[in-house]
């Protein structure tokens, strides 16, 4: 690939490592991981494909990620890679902002696919709440770039795999202190490795109705998302569920709108999913003209009927 | 404590017309204050209400923020001053030179405790300004913050991650983005609307300020509407159990 040797990859979570570990071992010769976690993952990390981790050692107590920034940037100053692949939670969304800052440059965000060019890495994310993708590049010699999960798809862990560890001595701490840490409550989801997606739109009625949705995601084994009203709006559904914006690859193998009209924010977050099935009692909602299957009727009737032929 | 809120005008998504070739037409669109920064000024608002202190309002973009119904629209919501860097240079700026500019702002309005900024715009969404902004003003930053108080002149702030909520000290000056959860924008009265007119605002342009080489480093090579895949629309009308079956069946061959 044109240009692009050296590939860094940094996550807080193991798996989204992993997937950048693949994803840099597609766009470069050489994939260096930097590990904050116990030696063993570190070990993983090589077997799922980096060529060197740079093990900035477990986790000290009471400090956060965020306290090993200096650290990270000032091996990213000597070493100089061409390319520092993050995750998008809000801890590498964070050091991504941080780092290109300090480097005089941005990031390219929620990075949904990359090419490569002459001219280096190309990449595509959504905006306008989906209603578009953007191309683009970075002109800085280092190109940071943040990328969702599901962009890339891990490796088999393969123990044969050769690789370094260089244990780094890293100096945690900033200026904000952790005073507590608590699980948050309510549940996590992640609709990005979702295989059968439900999503509910305006067109149902009232909150309670979410039961019937909830039954029917059950027995489909799918996860529920909905259109922006019902997470922004009414604040039915946590945020998490909503599908259209946050740049999270979400391909399942079936997407079913249910009393969702098809706002083009919304279509492109499904737009990739296998078939697509639309329940509306309005004929000229858009979401049919995207759809596979659509069922022109009463959500209030279908969905208890299609409940009823699922349980036989 | 002297705050300052950012925010950023985009463009009504709802006015977005897609030409043929899949390129964007905006030339109809009404520009409108960015949704996530109204949190970042009702959380500066509240801050300057509970603990006393001052809010002013910054932006930095093209000249369409001289649209003096979006700077009315931005006052009217609480803060007593108003700082544009208005300059068409800032068109499809990136996060770096919108957090350059913004941060060559604070620096000339001065003896600035705490920078508030909503969790993304809500066009382009990157989630960067804020983050950016911080370093680059060397001041401690934290993104996701669902909740603020001042305690012994430092914050207090919960932070709300992905699976985790982490309480933090921070001491000041900062620069924190607020989540959406942070609180519920008030609606500005009729009254609060016709002042907002008569509070000072102050425009700079990019001469103004102290920015040497502080330039997009992000190269734009396409915006355009996805390509949408070729779909079977096959319609059934009505909601009948015999309906319902026929739509399993074909289903079921599908998965």
């Amino acid at each position: 690939m044109a240009g692009m040797k050296n590939i860094w990859v940094f996550a807080d979570k193991k798996d989204a490592i992993l997937e950048l570990c693949a994803g840099g071992r597609t766009l470069g010769d050489k994939v260096t991981a930097l590990v904050i976690a116990p030696r063993t993952d570190a070990e993983q990390v090589i077997a799922g494909g980096a060529d060197q981790v740079y093990w900035l050692g477990d986790k000290q107590d009471g400090k956060l990620i965020e306290d090993y920034f200096a650290a990270i940037f000032d091996l990213i100053q000597t070493q100089k890679p061409d390319v520092v692949l993050l995750g998008t939670t809000k801890r590498c969304k964070l050091m991504a902002g941080r780092l290109a800052a300090r480097l005089g440059t941005s990031a390219l965000m929620d990075v949904m696919e990359f090419s490569a060019t002459d001219n280096g890495l190309q990449a595509k994310r959504m905006v306008y709440g989906g209603a578009a993708v953007r191309t683009e590049s970075s002109a800085a010699d280092l190109t940071i770039a943040t990328v969702g999960p599901g962009v890339f798809e891990k490796l088999p862990e393969d123990s044969g795999r050769q690789g370094t560890i260089e244990d780094v001595a890293a100096a945690a701490g900033s200026a904000i202190t952790c005073v507590e840490k608590r699980p948050k409550v309510g549940e996590s989801v992640n609709l990005a490795a979702a295989k059968r997606v439900v999503a509910v739109g305006r067109g149902i009625a009232n909150k309670e109705d979410l039961k019937m949705i909830e039954e029917l995601a059950g027995l489909l084994g799918a996860e529920i998302g909905c259109s922006r009203p019902l997470a922004e709006g009414v604040d039915w559904l946590p945020r998490e569920r909503y599908i259209g914006v946050s740049g999270v690859m979400f391909k399942p193998d079936l997407y079913i709108g249910i009393g969702i009209s098809g706002q083009i924010q919304h279509m492109v977050g499904c737009n990739q999913a296998k078939t697509i099935v639309a329940i509306n009692k309005d004929k000229a909602a858009p979401i049919f003209q995207q759809a596979d299957y659509g069922i022109v009727g009463d959500l209030y009737k279908a969905i208890p009927a299609l409940i009823e032929v699922l349980k036989k | 404590m002297k705050i300052v809120a950012c925010y950023k005008i985009v463009p009504e998504e709802q006015d977005l017309i897609i030409r043929p070739d899949r390129t964007l037409n905006w030339e109809r669109a009404e520009w409108k204050i960015g949704q996530y920064d109204l949190c970042a000024v009702e959380a500066g608002m509240q801050l300057s209400e509970t603990n006393g202190g001052s809010l002013t309002a910054l932006s930095a973009g093209t000249k369409q923020l001289e649209n003096s119904k979006l700077k009315k629209g931005i006052l009217s919501r609480g803060p007593q001053d108003l700082f544009i860097i208005a300059d068409d240079a800032l068109d499809n700026a990136d996060a770096f030179q919108t957090a350059s500019t913004l941060a060559a702002a604070v620096n000339k309005i001065g003896d600035v405790d705490l920078v508030l900024c909503g969790e993304g715009s809500s066009d382009l969404y990157t989630q960067q300004v804020g983050v950016q902004l911080g370093e680059l003003l060397g001041y401690p930053v934290i993104n996701a913050v669902s909740k603020i108080t001042v305690q012994d002149g430092k914050l207090l702030v919960e932070r709300t991650l992905e699976d985790e909520v982490e309480v933090l000290q921070i001491p000041l000056p900062a620069v924190i983005s607020v989540t959406t959860d942070i609180n519920l924008p008030r609606i500005p009265s009729m009254k609060e609307i016709l002042a907002a007119g008569k509070k000072p605002v102050t425009q700079w342009g990019l001469a103004d300020l102290d920015l040497a080489g502080k330039g997009s480093a992000t190269k734009i090579d396409s915006t355009l509407a996805p390509e949408q895949a070729d779909r079977k629309r096959i319609l059934f009308e009505g909601d009948s159990e015999e309906v319902i079956q026929k739509l399993y069946e074909n289903l079921r061959k599908e998965l």
